[in-house]
Parts: structure tokens; sequence; C-alpha cells
């Protein structure tokens, strides 16, 4: 026990200490604290946009899901991999053109402006700060479950040490801080991830590593290395629709707004490379092979289903801490420390961006959008930091109340509401044509269809979800902006100067072309 | 992604990735990550299953085609 508060003090410490920092050399000013100056490198920038994706939720829900439903979660990650790539490789340059030379500091901001309405504006910040809040509080709620299975003391107190980082961090550092905070965070979280995965194999598997785990699993449990799994849950068309939710990864709204923190173009063409070889075929394997073939292998589904029977807790909670349970039963105590680490760093590096995000749309598209447009600079940075309180509270609450898989809060309600502004950014950066009408009646639209799909309930079936709750809401969403945007007058040549044509002369630019 | 439409290569790199997303789908469609003609999962190199192998083919599609636009044709490069 004496181990585990110390090493618990010293990381905080040493996020404290960073985050203090960060203070110091801050500017003091809005577009420091927001966007980091928009000072962010290429390196930077990778672990900062891998790492606010790479939540408690990699280490928890994803090998958690895979232990319980078989390997076809996966596609989720294959479609993600493209979709934040394609954020960097089709969107990103505009963005951050855009926010550059307007200096603007909200992806909302870039397209009420582009829309010309703050309606648009109140709508979008509205509808963002509903689906990512929840999702915030998951990552200190996951931690407590962590820290309960390691030390056996209250799981609450593993959610207040978190959340008492990640506010201390996002008060004081800014998005500057968080960025660089993500670096340590990252390295602690990959070497946990790896070391443990590593160390596993080894004890348990001795004469061939995976290879002998997978041959076990082929002897008892085949269907977990094939689709549709264990339950037959990913059938074609789930994986296909699981594939799809991924590619929306473009849409989150703590992932693009890293565009705009970015220092130069040339980021946009680095960024993917990493994006795809440490990313894609590296880092997202790690808690794959974890979940599909190391901790069914060590531990049957079956034991850990009676096990959890015997708890008194559904089967895929006790699924969602299986890498800790492992580690805990195989290796030795001091390890099992810096596991718990390691899943600090991947909560307090999302629920950081997430918090920075929020926190931005809060104070500079609510508060001076709409309420105190002659705001400071001073005042919309105080507000920012200040709106990180109310912020975490509420994201614990709504957390707490959810009871669902942490795996599919994710993909099945935090994703789809994200998906609901992604016409409208699309739309809004690359096609002149689209109009405030057409982004209004879209955004609402998609939202309120996506509520209802939620919502209504029949006979133990949601009706109006259509293969995946995307699907329909996303479709409804694309169709409406199409269709008012082609049957209201076009934008304005002003905004088309504006929004196209001095974005592409300052990208040719930049690029002496 | 406008300056990508203006151009040949641009055109020819977004085609190619719309195909392979088109193509990931219909091998999920068809049941590639499924079990094989024998009732039994597909494994290669001894620990790879299917849903991982189809994955990285993946990835390392859009990783060359990405690096050879980018890095050749790309107008803002």
């Amino acid at each position: 026990m004496a181990v585990t508060i110390i090493a618990l003090a010293a990381f905080g410490a040493v996020v404290i200490a960073m985050a203090a920092y960060g203070y110091k050399i801050s500017a003091k000013t809005a577009e420091d604290y927001m966007l980091g100056g928009r000072t962010i490198g290429v390196v930077v920038m990778f672990f900062f946009v891998l790492f606010a994706i790479s939540s408690a939720w990699t280490f928890y829900g994803f090998p958690g899901l895979l232990y319980t439903e078989g390997p076809g979660y996966v596609m989720f990650i294959w479609g993600s991999v493209a979709g934040f790539a394609g954020l960097y490789m089709f969107l990103g340059p505009r963005l951050w053109a855009l926010a550059k030379i307007n200096r603007f500091l909200s992806p909302v901001e870039v397209l009420a402006e582009r829309y010309e309405s703050k309606g648009l504006r109140l709508i979008l910040s509205i509808s963002i700060l509903a689906f990512i809040v929840p999702y915030i509080g998951i990552q200190p709620l996951g931690v407590g479950a962590g820290f309960q299975a390691l030390t056996g003391l209250p799981a609450i107190w593993g959610a207040i040490y978190t959340t008492v980082i990640l506010i201390v961090l996002v008060i004081l550092g800014g998005m500057r801080i968080v960025a660089w905070v993500n670096i340590f965070l990252g390295v602690v979280y990959v070497s946990a991830l790896l070391g443990s995965l590593f160390w596993v194999a080894a004890v348990l598997f001795p004469d061939g590593g995976l290879v002998q785990a997978v041959s076990q699993l082929q002897q008892t449990a085949p269907a977990m290395l094939s689709d549709p799994g264990p339950v037959g849950r990913y059938t074609s068309i789930a994986l296909a629709g699981t594939f799809v939710v991924g590619l929306l990864a473009f849409a989150w709204p703590h992932v693009a707004i890293g565009c705009m923190t970015a220092r130069d173009k040339s980021l946009f063409k680095w960024f993917p490379l990493l994006i795809f070889i440490f990313g894609g075929l590296f880092f997202y394997i790690i808690p794959f092979v974890w979940g599909s073939i190391v901790a069914p292998a060590a531990i049957p589904v079956s034991q850990l289903a009676a096990e959890a029977e015997a708890a008194g807790i559904p089967l895929q909670e006790a699924a969602d801490r299986v890498v800790q349970t492992v580690i805990q039963r195989t290796l030795p105590q001091w390890f099992g420390v810096f596991v718990l680490l390691g899943v600090i760093a991947a909560a307090v590096s999302t629920a950081a961006v997430q918090l920075m995000t929020s926190s931005v749309i809060v104070s500079r598209d609510v508060v001076q959008g709409i309420f105190k447009p002659d705001a400071s600079d001073q005042q919309i940075t105080a507000w920012a930091r200040w709106s990180v309180v109310v912020i975490v509270i509420l994201s614990l609450v709504a957390s707490m109340l959810n009871t669902g898989a942490m795996a599919l809060y994710l993909t099945d309600v935090s994703v789809p509401g994200f998906a609901q502004w992604a016409p409208a950014l699309v739309g809004g950066l690359l096609w002149k044509r689209g109009t405030r009408q057409g982004a209004i009646a879209a955004t609402v639209a998609g939202v309120v269809y996506l509520v209802l799909s939620l919502l209504i309930v029949v006979d133990g079936n949601r009706p109006l979800i259509i293969g995946h709750p995307v699907i329909p809401s996303l479709l409804v969403n694309t169709i409406v902006y199409i269709v008012v945007s082609k049957l209201t007058p076009r934008p304005s040549e002003a905004i088309e100067t504006q929004f196209f044509d001095e974005v592409d002369d300052y990208l040719r630019a930049e690029s002496g072309s | 992604m406008r300056e990508m439409t203006r151009h040949w290569p641009g055109r020819i790199y977004l085609f190619l990735l719309l195909l392979s997303i088109i193509g990931f789908i219909a091998f999920l469609v068809v049941g590639g990550t499924g079990v094989g003609p024998d009732g039994l999962p597909t494994i290669v190199f001894g620990w790879m299953t299917m849903p991982l192998v189809i994955g990285v083919a993946f990835v390392i599609f859009w990783l060359i085609t990405y690096v050879v636009y980018f890095f050749f044709f790309w107008p803002y490069r």
C-alpha cells in the first residue's frame, strides 16, 4: 500500500509541476491558453492527438469488449485510423489556415463565422457539449475501477485523485501544457500496456508466446478468433457499421481543435505518417492482442463469468478490467502499481483535451459568442478556466448515471453525437454552396433524430435505429444539409472570398507554389 | 481536399482511398473475417487473426498511397 501511495504522489507531483511550469511561461492570452499560441509542432502534436484519443477506454473498454464478444470490434480501430488521418489530410490544412488568418479560437467559431449565424453557434456548442461532457467523466470513473481492483479501496478515491490532477492540469496549464504532458503520459501509458503484455505472455505462455496462446484458444474457444465472435454479435452488417463509425473519427471535436494549434502547414504533411505507422501498425494492436488473445487464454470467459456472478457484478463490468485482473494475478504487485499509473495517464491525457475543448466552447462560443461579445481577452480566459470545474462536476454526475459498457458508450452514444456536426463542418470548409439554413436545419434534424432513436424503445428494440445509431441520424443530417442548402440563397461573395479564395491563396503562399 | 480534386494525381489518390474503403467493407460483408471453408478460424503467422490481418493490410495500403501522393504530388507539399 505504501508503494502505491508513494507512486501515486510522485506521479501527481510531476503532472502538477508541469502544469505550474506551463502557467509560469504562458503568455496569459486567450490564444495561448486555448490553442497553445498556435505553436504545436509535429512530434508534440502526434502525442497530443494519439493520447487524446487513447483513453482509459483503450485499456479497459476496448479489450473488455473484445474479451466478451470476439475480435469484430477492432473494425472501429481500422476506421478510426483512416478517420484521424483523413482529418489531417483533407480538412486540417484549411481549418488551420482559416483559424490562423482570422484568429479564430474554436472550430465552432469557424463555422459560426462561415455560416454567419449566432444561432448555429449556440446549437453546435450545446450539441457538442452534450455528447463530450459525459465522456469526460468516464475517465476518472474508469481509473476508480482499476484503483479498486489494485488496492481494494473504494473506487471513489481513484476517481477523486484523477479528477484533482485533471482540474489542476487544465486550469493552470492550458492547451500547450496539456499537449506537452501528453508526451509524458503517453510514455508511461505505452510502457505499462506493452511491458505488461510482453511480461504476461512470457510468464503464461513460455512455449511460443502469442502462438501458444492462440493455439490454446483454438482448442478451447475457437469462436474468439474469428467473426461473428462467441455471442454472434459481429455479423457482416455489424462489422461494416462498426468500421463506418470509426471513419467518423474525423469529426471528434477534441481532435479537430488540434488542427488549429499547429505551428505550420508542414505538420499536415507529416502527421498522417505517424498515425499510420505508430498508431495503426503498433499502438492499437497492443490492446487488441490483450483483449482478443492474451486475456481470454489466461482467464477463460466462463471462469470470469462465474467469478463475476459470485461477486454480484455484470460480466461486462468484470471484463472491462480483465487486463488489470490478468496482470494482478500474474505479475508482481509493484508492476500492478505501474500499470495503474498507465491507466491514470491514459485517462488524464484524454479527459484533459476534452476538458480543454469543452472549456473553450463554453467560454469563446457560448459566453462571449452569444451573451457578452465585448468580453476582454482576460475575461474569456478566466471563464474558460473556471468552467472546467463545472464541466467536471457535470461529467461525473452524468457518468455515474450511465451503467452501460464503457466501450459501447463511446461508439453508440458519443461518436454518433460528435458526428452530428460533421456535415456542417465538411460542407463549411469544402463546399461553397453550403448555407446557414442548411447547416442549422441539418444539425437540428440529426441531433433530434439521434436522441429520439436512443430514447424510443418498443418491445426492447429501438425502431428508429437502422444498423447503428449514427447511420440513420447522419444520413438524415446530410440529406437535409444538401437539400436545404440547394433551396436557399448561396452565401455572399464576401464569405466565399474569406473562406475559400483567401485560404487557397494562403496555403499556396505558405508552400511557395 | 479541394486542392486534390483539381489535378489528376489528387483525383487518383482520392479514388484509390474510396476504392479501399469499399473493398474493405465488401470483404467484411462476404465474411472474409469469419471461419474458413474447413470451419476453423484462419490464423496467419501462428497468431494473427483475420480481423487483425485485414486491418493491417488496409492501413499499409493507406500508408503507401499517402506517402506517394503527399511527398511527391500534393500541391501544398
